[in-house]
């Protein structure tokens, strides 16, 4: 429950707060004297007898306070970080079983357990985002219809169990790019502009799209201020994203350059990096890392806070006089009765 | 029977030492450790067509199979301690798809909630669902996983296309090296399931004609086949099917609830076949520090004299 702008975790300890009263209406400690008048009439003793009771008092009801259990909720505070914010678009279409890099034909034919595109992947992107403390990640899922399936996030551990899991089992039949890209722009829908803003896509080939699907992405791009930064799995060794001049004739047409093609046409940040080994998919996470520093407004939870503290020593602080008074008290009965 | 005076002042004067020690213990006692029992989870949701009947009641309303399995997982996540950890994934087709390996709940309640709203039927890449070879896969996946964490498999227990009673797909696993919990979602009445299209909207309801009544196999088995041909035509209709989800369970050595109606049920089915882990928690035990301190005081002050008989 929320009071005093407190979080209580025991509010209904607040019933026994007339238990403070108590003090008040009590003669526990009082002497039967014979005879009243007999007292002498003294202002000083008045005062302490009053200032002991506001003692217990107030020991009461600190002491009460504190068992309630008071803390300050769970917040958010804004500071400013070094940093991007990303949307991972993993392929996950069946060619991201095969095997990465393969220097053998036979093994370009055989099925891929831990070499396999994905994997490698999950590896590298791992230990990216494991790298950059102050990024905030997004995960789409890369299906027939892509789901935007982590929206950007702070928590690194549910960023990388999501990774993890895109590693596990066996590819889906069908993929859709265009779909993909324009629900990574979603991502950053009704969000501050923040900073760096990153839709980072590792596949190992491109699709066509049609016309109305580029337009939607060319405009969406352009508005959100978004940079594509695409690591291209090769297959082929040969093969370049950039046409070339000893081009194998069977490499002009294939989808994976006229996304290329579209991706540069659109008027964004753009960067794509060619992995045919591992060593290039480490090269070019790491310029990735190295190019994405720029200031980011990074939202922090704060967790809550256990105030019971403040209360406890409001408590020792009236207890201390009190406890002292009483232990004086007994002295001086002691005295007086030996 | 009254105290004398002296022995009134004596014990007052201990009480109120006491208190102070109490404070003071409360106020700088480091906190101890406490062991409590934590989990790893994995929630499999089915989200095939036959989810999106609405037959289950949640409170006063009717809501669809799919989004009381969803609700139910968040209670689910909810109740458990602090320090267990979830995973979820989504079954479709003839597989289940891990979508997060499991997270810690607490810090990440946020995360995993945001992803479970996200599942839709939209997701499925498929428009079958075969669910026991899905739950097969699904144990295969969480045997992957480390720590393993125990399955709940939610779904109503629909095949599509149907399964023959004498030919279940094989299943090649030892069981119950997996611990898991299928949890039957839906009504006990046959109803009409509505039918998705490619984008995954709802667009009428599955015909009796669109669907397969027999199992395919089964009909060039002589036996089998005689046996299939007597079946009822009603697998475009949908109910929960309990009988078949309790033979499934037993295969593959899970428990099987049947619409549970709190999430404490499937958390203590859980508790007794998971394999728990003894988590470590910083327990500050200020509040019964103080609480005694504070039961001392009240004691010096409270209005004995109403209760003993006076003196004159």
């Amino acid at each position: 429950m929320m009071l005093f702008g407190l979080e209580w975790a025991f509010p209904l300890v607040f019933l026994l707060l007339p238990m403070v009263l108590l003090p008040w209406f009590n003669n526990n400690l009082d002497k039967t004297v014979a005879w009243t008048a007999l007292v002498p009439h003294d202002p000083l003793s008045r005062t302490i007898s009053l200032t002991l009771k506001v003692l217990s008092s107030v020991v009461i009801a600190a002491l009460l306070l504190a068992v309630a259990s008071p803390a300050i909720p769970e917040r958010t505070v804004e500071r400013f970080g070094e940093g991007a914010e990303i949307v991972l678009l993993l392929d996950r279409s069946r060619s991201m079983d095969d095997a990465f890099a393969v220097t053998t034909q036979a093994a370009n034919y055989s099925v891929a357990g831990d070499n396999s595109k994905r994997r490698v992947a999950r590896t590298y992107l791992t230990e990216f985002v494991k790298k950059r403390p102050d990024d905030r990640f997004g995960f789409v899922f890369f299906s027939t219809n892509s789901i935007n399936l982590l929206p950007l996030t702070y928590s690194k551990e549910a960023i990388l169990n999501t990774i993890e899991a895109n590693s596990l089992g066996k590819g889906l039949s069908d993929t859709n790019l265009a779909d993909a890209l324009m629900n990574s722009a979603l991502m950053f829908e009704d969000q501050p502009y923040r900073g760096s803003r990153i839709v980072l896509l590792v596949s190992d080939g491109g699709q066509l799209m049609t016309d109305e699907a580029m337009e939607l992405i060319t405009k969406r791009y352009k508005e959100m201020n978004l940079s594509i930064y695409w690591i291209y799995l090769k297959a082929r060794q040969g093969m370049t994203l950039e046409p070339s001049e000893n081009d194998n004739i069977l490499y002009t047409d294939l989808p994976e350059r006229k996304v290329h093609e579209f991706f540069k046409s659109i008027g964004i940040p753009y960067r794509a990096f060619e992995a045919g080994s591992l060593e290039e998919f480490a090269a070019a996470m790491d310029e990735i890392d190295e190019q994405q520093y720029q200031t980011l407004i990074v939202e922090e939870l704060v967790p809550h806070e256990p105030k019971a503290d403040w209360f406890l020593w409001l408590a020792l602080l009236a207890m201390l006089p009190l406890a002292s008074s009483h232990l004086y008290s007994y002295w001086g009965v002691r005295k007086a009765h030996e | 029977m009254r105290l004398s005076y002296p022995k009134r002042i004596f014990l007052t004067a201990l009480v109120m030492l006491i208190s102070l020690l109490m404070i003071m213990a409360a106020l700088w006692l480091p906190p101890v450790d406490r062991e409590i029992e934590v989990m790893d989870s994995l929630f499999v949701i089915d989200i095939t067509d036959s989810m999106n009947v609405e037959d289950v009641s949640f409170g006063s309303e009717t809501i669809t199979r799919l989004d009381w399995a969803k609700e139910y997982t968040r209670q689910s996540i909810l109740s458990m301690p602090c320090g267990s950890h979830a995973g979820l994934a989504i079954f479709s087709e003839a597989r289940s798809l891990i979508l997060m390996t499991p997270v810690e709940v607490c810090a990440n309640y946020h995360d995993l909630m945001q992803m479970l709203s996200q599942f839709h039927p939209t997701m499925a890449w498929a428009r079958s669902s075969e669910v026991s070879k899905a739950l097969y896969t699904a144990i295969r996946q969480a045997k992957e996983i480390t720590p393993q964490p125990t399955v709940v498999f939610l779904t109503d227990g629909h095949e599509a296309p149907p399964v023959h009673e004498t030919l279940f797909p094989k299943f090649t696993d030892t069981p119950g090296e997996v611990p898991g919990v299928i949890v039957g979602i839906g009504g006990s009445d046959l109803v009409p399931i509505p039918k998705t299209n490619e984008f995954g909207e709802i667009e009428g309801y599955w015909e009796i004609n669109e669907v397969m009544h027999k199992d395919v196999y089964a009909s060039s088995r002589g036996d089998a086949a005689e046996l299939n041909n007597n079946r009822p035509r009603t697998e475009h209709l949908s109910s929960q099917k309990k009988s078949h989800m309790e033979t499934v369970s037993r295969r593959v050595g899970f428990e099987f609830i049947s619409s549970p109606t709190s999430p404490q049920k499937l958390i203590k089915e859980m508790q007794k076949i998971s394999d728990t882990r003894q988590q470590p928690v910083k327990y500050d035990l200020f509040v019964w520090l103080a609480s005694i301190a504070l039961i001392l005081l009240l004691l010096v002050f409270l209005p004995y004299s109403l209760f003993t008989k006076q003196h004159e």
